[in-house]
């Protein structure tokens, strides 16, 4: 069953079409992400997947449920989101912070309830973060400070996460690190994955189907080891791309002239 | 708890300071006793005299400076919440130059009169609200419209009332110049048991709303997108927070007039007393503006009696120095 449904989307800013009519599905439990140039409308896709962008034309659905019909509460009980940059409030600790994944369990004017709790601490521990619990997040490092962003979005406790350039910023061990511990969700827990990536090679490695975009348009959508090889993912970029088998993996590596 | 625990004690001070403190001078302990009677244990000493100074002069203008000082204080506080910003405070929106509009309209039109008319607060009142109901049209529609759009809507309303208050003083006679000019600065000295019981149902509501909105104001620290995708309805929460601290804002300046300073550095004093937690910063800011509000106020009509120093100079003669001294106890933190 498809758990991500988008279908003949297109959305416009002002006069300029951001993506148009994209089409796509993820099935649950799978992974899938999205690849393509600066400017392709990757981020766009995944805001408007999440409900936070209004389509101009198509739908999203959830499970067969309509994004754009859901209100705030309803859509942060589907779908997590990991944006590209979060923004860190001073002051708050970590294990605030993760609790705030939890807002619309218990609402706005209620505590968080024993069970809220519960899951916050389960996150916590799952992502060897409990240490840093009380610690102020403006004093962590970049790859602790994003595994504290994911263990926000993996306590609303959604079948959904939608990540928009998870690993930016972060070393190479820290990117892997987060990407098997999403890995992980998705093949232990049956959690449906949309991200973005630029890393091609890391994007092949770990999405189970990957889709390119370019100048907001679907170029191409498939298993990703077809994808890294097309002769459009070279076109996209304009430039000449090598994949290498390294045991098993694909290496996507720029060919200069 | 300590913080609380001080707060609530320099509460119960300022009180008693209230009452006690003015140009009669009554034994402290015979006040009292005398509040003691009225709650039915033991009996007054004081003459009529007295009584009447303590319950019909100093109660309802120590009760009006804890609901402006609550009200002020805990305003400020939301709206550096829900703007994400340290600068801002209660005025942000255009309140207090729709008050002044209001206010100056309501002055002058009287002309040679001596008395600021009884209207002057219902003025003020509607001004306020006026204010800012324009700028919320203007800034504050649209699904994606950002707080810095209702922030400049705010900065261009608050120029174009202040304009029309300025020339409406300038063709007006320098005593009702001088009235104007009295009423903008603030001052508790009309303070009446009607005032009080004009402007406290709406700062109860309203104070009850602000620190209620303490969950959501936390959860909006992440910003609006992200807030949104916890499961926030940031517009909801925004009007509803906007709506509460500018109505009980409104209510407390055309009582009151202008009182700068309690709202912007009472919240911040009580951050960095208490971290960065609306949940903590909304309550605590409403015991120590109250509290704050009458110290001032007992300074103020002290100091020079009989006359009276304006209240907004000693909240930030006074407020200045407290904050500094605690920004230099505490690592600063943003809000």
């Amino acid at each position: 069953m498809s758990s991500i449904e988008v279908l003949g989307l297109s959305v416009r800013a002002g006069s300029a079409t951001l993506i148009s009519d994209v089409s796509l599905s993820v099935d649950a439990g799978t992974w899938c992400t999205v690849i393509g140039p600066n400017g392709a409308g990757k981020t766009t896709l995944v805001e408007t997947v999440a409900g936070l962008r209004r389509s101009s034309h198509g739908t999203v659905t959830l499970s067969g449920e309509s994004v754009s019909a859901m209100n705030e509460r309803q859509r942060a009980l589907r779908v997590a989101v990991v944006p590209q940059h979060p923004t860190i409030p001073f002051g708050m600790s970590v294990h605030d912070y993760v609790s705030l994944g939890r807002t619309a369990y218990h609402g706005l004017l209620r505590a968080p309830s024993a069970a809220d709790r519960r899951c916050v601490g389960d996150v916590l521990e799952r992502l060897s973060l409990t240490e840093f619990a009380a610690r102020d997040v403006a004093t962590l490092s970049g790859g602790e400070r994003q595994r504290m962003v994911l263990a926000r979005a993996l306590a609303q406790a959604t079948t959904v996460m939608v990540l928009d350039e998870p690993i930016t910023g972060l070393d190479l061990r820290h990117q892997i690190a987060i990407l098997e511990l999403l890995q992980n969700e998705v093949r232990e827990c049956g959690l449906t994955v949309l991200a973005t990536l630029h890393d091609l090679t890391l994007a092949g490695q770990f999405a189970d189907r990957l889709v390119l975009l370019d100048q907001g348009r679907l170029v191409l959508d498939g298993p990703s080891g077809e994808v890294v090889r097309s002769r459009e993912l070279a076109e996209c970029y304009g430039m000449e791309l090598r994949v290498i088998d390294v045991d098993g993996a694909d290496v996507v590596i720029p060919v200069r002239h | 708890m300590l913080v609380v625990g001080a707060t609530l004690a320099a509460l119960v001070v300022a009180m008693v300071c209230g009452l006690v403190i003015g140009p009669t001078s009554i034994a402290t302990m015979r006040v009292i006793g005398d509040v003691f009677s009225h709650l039915g244990l033991g009996h007054s000493t004081l003459t009529p005299t007295q009584s009447e100074i303590i319950w019909q002069l100093r109660a309802p203008r120590m009760v009006l400076g804890l609901l402006a000082g609550a009200m002020l204080a805990v305003a400020g506080g939301t709206y550096q919440g829900v703007f994400r910003n340290p600068l801002a405070d209660p005025y942000l929106l255009g309140v207090a130059a729709g008050a002044g509009l209001g206010a100056t309209i309501a002055i002058v039109d009287v002309g040679g009169a001596v008395v600021t008319p009884s209207w002057t607060p219902i003025l003020a009142f509607v001004g306020a609200l006026l204010a800012v109901a324009v700028t919320w049209a203007i800034g504050g529609r649209g699904l994606r419209s950002s707080t810095a759009t209702l922030i400049l809507a705010g900065v261009a309303v608050a120029s174009l009332f202040t304009s029309a208050q300025t020339f409406l003083q300038q063709q007006s006679s320098t005593t009702s110049l001088a009235r104007v000019y009295i009423w903008l600065l603030g001052s508790l000295a009309s303070a009446s048991w009607s005032s009080v019981t004009l402007v406290l149902p709406y700062v109860v509501v309203c104070v009850v709303i602000c620190v209620a909105a303490g969950r959501a104001l936390d959860v909006m620290s992440v910003g609006e997108d992200e807030s949104r995708s916890l499961g926030l309805p940031v517009r909801r929460v925004r009007l509803i927070v906007i709506v509460a601290s500018s109505l009980g804002t409104a209510a407390i300046v055309s009582a009151v007039g202008l009182i700068g300073f309690v709202g912007i550095i009472v919240p911040h004093i009580v951050r960095l007393l208490v971290g960065t937690s609306y949940r903590r910063i909304l309550p605590i800011s409403v015991a120590f503006g109250a509290a704050f509000l009458v110290f001032a106020d007992t300074i103020a009509r002290t100091v020079l009696a009989p006359s009276e120093l304006p209240l907004g100079v000693v909240t930030a003669i006074v407020g200045a120095p407290v904050f500094v001294i605690i920004l230099s106890l505490r690592r600063p933190m943003a809000p």
